[in-house]
């Protein structure tokens, strides 16, 4: 028996965990004592981690599909026909005719392959992940106020903070070593404000709660800032010393009021001016925030928002304080930071300066793609025009968990060829033609960088079940079938190697460095050899940072006389998105039944609704059978669904109305209606006749 | 009991590991301590500090997920470990009161008994104070007790004298045999009471724990108290993963490659939601406070804890570190005596 120190494979906080490893399994977990950020505790998926990795459902051959059926096929036949099929794509309409969608949770060094394939090989920037439905507004939206999307401070602030501010996240549930982190801050005296429209367990617990109605976000914020100023209460040293002249910040503030504020939110003047004066008042105050700021159709405005309260407060560049979004992810940061997006090269170098271009066309020997990528929405419209034909998705289930989800299974069935690289038959491989199996992260070397810019190291613990490939080995296999051979490393470091030495944000980092460290935090170059733990101190990339005069913009669909209930999609603490990995454990999978719709009581009561009432729930885009939950959590008026259970999938009923700056889909806010089913009816959500996957049981 | 000086505990170490395999607590550079398997040739020095490993020794017993039987064409196979002779070197007072507990509990399973008859146990009595740990109050250490150990390493305060060891049972005397080892001569008893004394000055008084039981027991803790803990209580079953008590498990199944089934035996909690809802929904212990304090009574109530003659907390405090909510048995109790 032997205990392998890793990094847990759920979400963005990057807990230590320790790999129980006998006679070739993992057959369970232990927390990392001395680790910095978990701090010897793990949260309920952590400790899951033995089932979702299990082999039981493991992909291990290659498949592909005949007739609608999948077959078996070796990996030379395999990687021959998804050659074959990508290059017949390109040449019937052209470089951009193809598109590969990479992994947030896969390594750094499976990301930095994924996008060299994508411009090297196939000659395109259509490439992108699921950070466009997460937390693209924090990029493009902190892009514009200091010149850099990540989060500024580290964890470890929380300590030191005497105000920690939590917007639209759920943190004890989603990023649970944060939220105890929080909650130990809060023991020690510092105060605890959370701003959501429902009644989380972190709210609960908060010393205050701003129980705002859904989607008013920059209303909210505008509120706060017009009362900060009024009173004199901004931070003028920071504000003369470190930004842009406000004046069109004041003066657009000028016009409002409290009493618009508390009509537009629905949140009592006396709390909004509690609210401002203790935040702009405290020594060192901590902001986070999640999904409930940015999967709006304003959200790149409201993470503006965000950062307009924060530096008017000069709440930033200092222990115990920053602008820090909560990235969800394993390794989303890493995608990001990877270049795994159609704008940006490794470490955020734009991919449409020459320079750039130059640079990596030099460092990977051959010309780069010159026109701008397609999102991973813009994909998927691509795709039903007939423009984008082929697509490659590595360990992404967007079947399940994007907006819309009939026009997704439409898109890519209008695709001529989808290959998928995964641990396991999900929704989305089900759609394709080619299936490749992967490597899990208790099978690979590696590295994962966590929402605090910590590159961490994961170590293989045992081998992959079948013959299943590390995803950076297949790109390279693939890419010398395309006939590029620049793909092809004996390891992971070497991997990383090549890519500290063409990313400035990580030029001085390097295995060794990582392994004595407990990971090391970007930019970690000559002027920071042991990387930054807070950003932003002397100065911002912009130079000075900026504030923006922003307008709330309500969701593009509220509810009406047809679909009177606002809907808002949410995540449970047993579940990891998409659960294809924790519903592979008999006792997350026994937590909650899959397909319930949660609504406040009183709707329920005034509709003569029962708890686990069935029901059909619609939208514009779509209908399902489901049960009620009854909940005080949520506020009247507005219900919620998670999106972890294919059985019920909320997102059929979504909206993917864009932010147009970040194209992200306003995942949070729609409109539906609610109608019981016939008594004794089971509610029953038909998927295609496929396989069904066998969940784990008791 | 026989009481010998032993002038390396690594030489010790290395004649057990020629003849089984052996499992020391070690670091692994990244934070963690675990059990680890060691080889024959190690070198590494003996220097067991007070703080407990993140995993107790429950695991090498009470499998974390072991396969209790398959079906296969049409007849069922059971799958009894077959365990090679193995040896635990360095295990503190309180988990190896645990094992005692659980070598109760899990006295008819025949999983739990092949591993536990194949398992050498030696102990080593803690000298100083672990952080948090409160052994001395729940009676479980720092002096390891008698019979919950095959061979037991005593650290001197002298460091230039030689370590005692004590050959608490047979398979513990026959183990060291080839050893040679001298008598003892120093008066160990003495010495042993001395360092216990120590700790339980060091672990203080605990007037938490011994209040907060005893409201417990009367029966006088309000339910609000414990619904206002359940309010902590994320279920991220890290408490009772490493408690070194717990016992509850769950079965999976799984089909086999060969078309057949296997039953699993898997860890599970008490903490979680699922773990007593019943078929019909109804759920006996439906609120997270109804789960916490369930917990607590089967660690501390006098009457379900009779037959185990001690209680189902061996005070190793790992429960408090692992807590997300901030309620392990420190919390817990404090809130309920300030309640």
């Amino acid at each position: 028996m032997q205990v392998i120190p890793s990094i847990c494979t759920f979400c963005g906080v990057g807990c230590g965990v320790g790999l129980r490893v006998e006679q070739g399994r993992v057959i369970g977990v232990e927390p990392q004592q001395g680790h910095p950020v978990s701090q010897g505790q793990l949260c309920a998926k952590g400790w899951s981690t033995s089932f979702a990795i299990d082999p039981s459902n493991r992909l291990r051959e290659p498949l592909i599909k005949e007739h609608g059926q999948f077959r078996k096929a070796s990996w030379d036949e395999a990687l021959a026909r998804v050659a074959d099929e990508f290059k017949a794509a390109q040449e019937a309409g052209g470089a951009n005719a193809v598109g590969v969608i990479s992994c947030a949770r896969a390594t750094n060094e499976d990301n930095y392959a994924a996008q060299k394939f994508a411009r090297a090989v196939l000659k395109t920037n259509n490439v992108d992940h699921c950070a466009r439905i997460c937390h693209s507004p924090s990029v493009t939206g902190l892009a514009r106020t200091l010149g850099s999307g990540a989060m500024t401070n580290s964890v470890a602030d929380i300590d030191q903070a005497d105000l920690i501010l939590v917007i639209g996240a759920d943190v004890t549930e989603n990023h649970a070593m944060i939220g105890a982190r929080m909650l130990r801050a809060q023991a020690r005296g510092a105060k605890l404000i959370v701003i959501d429209p429902r009644k989380t367990r972190l709210a609960r617990l908060a010393d205050i709660h701003l129980q705002l109605r859904l989607g008013s976000n920059i209303a909210l914020l505008n509120g706060l800032l017009q009362i900060i100023f009024k009173n004199g209460w901004e931070n003028a040293a920071f504000l003369a010393e470190r930004c842009e002249d406000i004046t069109p910040l004041r003066q657009h503030l000028a016009s409002i009021t409290p009493e618009q504020t508390s009509a537009a939110t629905g949140i009592a003047v006396a709390e909004l001016i509690r609210v401002a004066e203790l935040f702009s008042h405290s020594p060192a105050a901590f902001t986070a925030y999640g999904m409930g700021i940015t999967q709006f159709q304003s959200g790149t405005n409201n993470v503006m928002a965000v950062s307009n309260l924060v530096l008017a407060c000069g709440q930033i560049g200092r222990p115990g304080t920053g602008v820090n979004p909560l990235r969800g992810q394993n390794n989303v940061q890493g995608a990001c930071d990877m270049g795994c997006l159609p704008n940006v090269y490794p470490g955020y170098q734009k991919a449409d300066e020459p320079a750039v271009q130059e640079k990596f066309a030099e460092a990977w020997h051959t010309a780069m793609p010159s026109t701008p990528g397609l999102t991973s929405m813009g994909m998927t419209q691509a795709a039903l025009q007939g423009d984008v034909r082929a697509l490659m998705i590595i360990g992404e289930d967007p079947v399940v968990t994007d907006p819309d989800q009939h026009q997704v299974a439409r898109a890519f069935a209008a695709l001529d060829f989808l290959v998928v690289f995964e641990l396991t038959l999900t929704e989305t491989a089900k759609m394709a033609d080619v299936v490749l199996p992967a490597a899990s992260f208790v099978e690979k070397d590696g590295t994962f960088t966590n929402c605090e810019r910590r590159v961490q190291r994961i170590r293989k613990a045992i081998d992959a079940p079948g013959e299943a490939r590390i995803d950076w080995q297949i790109l390279g296999e693939l890419a010398a079938r395309l006939g590029y051979a620049d793909m092809v490393w004996d390891s992971a470091e070497a991997l990383f190697d090549e890519m500290a030495a063409v990313t400035p944000l990580f030029s001085a980092m390097s295995y060794a460095g990582l392994d004595a460290n407990h990971g090391l935090q970007w930019p970690c170059n000559a002027e920071h050899p042991q990387g930054s733990p807070v950003l932003h101190a002397q100065s911002f990339p912009l130079g000075k940072a900026r504030l923006f005069p922003l307008t709330q913009v309500e969701p593009a669909e509220g509810p009406d006389a047809q679909y009177p209930f606002v809907f808002t999609t949410h995540r449970f603490h047993f579940h990891y998105n998409c659960g294809s990995m924790t519903r592979k454990s008999p006792l997350l999978e026994r937590e909650t039944p899959a397909g319930l719709l949660l609504i406040n009581p009183q709707d329920a009561a005034e509709h003569g609704w029962c708890d686990l009432q069935a029901v059909r729930v619609s939208s514009r885009r779509g209908a399902l059978e489901v049960r009620l939950q009854l909940t005080d959590d949520l506020p009247r008026g507005t219900v919620a669904m998670p999106y972890h259970f294919l059985e019920a999938p909320c997102n059929r009923l979504t909206n993917d109305a864009m932010d147009p700056v970040s194209k992200m889909p306003e995942l949070k806010a729609c409109a539906v209606a609610i109608e019981p089913l016939a008594a004794g009816v089971v509610p029953h959500n038909p998927i295609d006749a496929r396989e069904v996957v066998a969940h784990a049981s008791l | 009991m026989q009481v010998f000086e032993l002038d390396s505990p690594e030489r010790l170490r290395a004649h057990l590991a020629q003849s089984r395999t052996l499992y020391e607590v070690r670091a692994d550079g990244q934070g963690g301590e675990h059990w680890q398997s060691v080889s024959v040739g190690d070198q590494t020095a003996f220097n067991p500090s007070a703080a407990t490993a993140s995993f107790s020794a429950k695991s090498f017993f009470f499998a974390e997920r072991e396969v209790l039987f398959r079906f296969e064409g049409g007849q069922f196979l059971s799958a009894l470990p077959e365990v090679a002779p193995q040896v635990l070197f360095g295990v503190h007072a309180c988990d190896l009161q645990a094992v005692a507990y659980q070598d109760r509990f899990f006295e008819g399973d025949p999983h739990y008994q092949s591993r536990r008859a194949a398992t050498l146990l030696v102990g080593v009595d803690c000298v100083e104070s672990c952080d948090g740990g409160f052994c001395h109050t729940v009676s479980s250490g720092p002096d390891v007790r008698y019979g919950s150990a095959d061979l037991v390493l005593v650290p001197r305060r002298d460091k230039h004298a030689p370590w005692l060891l004590l050959a608490a049972s047979h398979a513990g005397v026959q183990a060291i045999e080839a050893l040679s080892l001298t008598p003892a001569i120093d008066d160990w008893a003495s010495e042993r009471l001395a360092n216990s004394q120590r700790v339980a000055q060091q672990q203080g008084e605990q007037v938490d724990i011994i209040k907060g039981v005893a409201l417990l027991n009367a029966g006088k803790i309000e339910q609000s108290t414990w619904e206002r803990l359940g309010l902590q209580c994320l279920g991220c079953s890290g408490c009772t993963s490493v408690c070194p008590t717990c016992s509850c498990f769950a079965p999976l199944d799984q089909p086999t490659a060969s078309g057949g089934m296997q039953r699993e035996r898997v860890w599970d909690s008490c903490l979680y939601q699922g773990f007593q809802k019943e078929a019909s929904g109804h759920n006996p212990s439906a609120t997270p406070g109804a789960r916490v304090q369930r917990f607590w009574f089967h660690k501390f109530g006098d009457e379900i804890n009779a037959p185990f003659e001690h209680y189902g907390c061996v005070g190793c405090g790992r429960c408090d570190r692992v807590c997300p909510g901030g309620i392990g048995v420190h919390g817990v109790m404090h809130k309920v005596v300030n309640a």
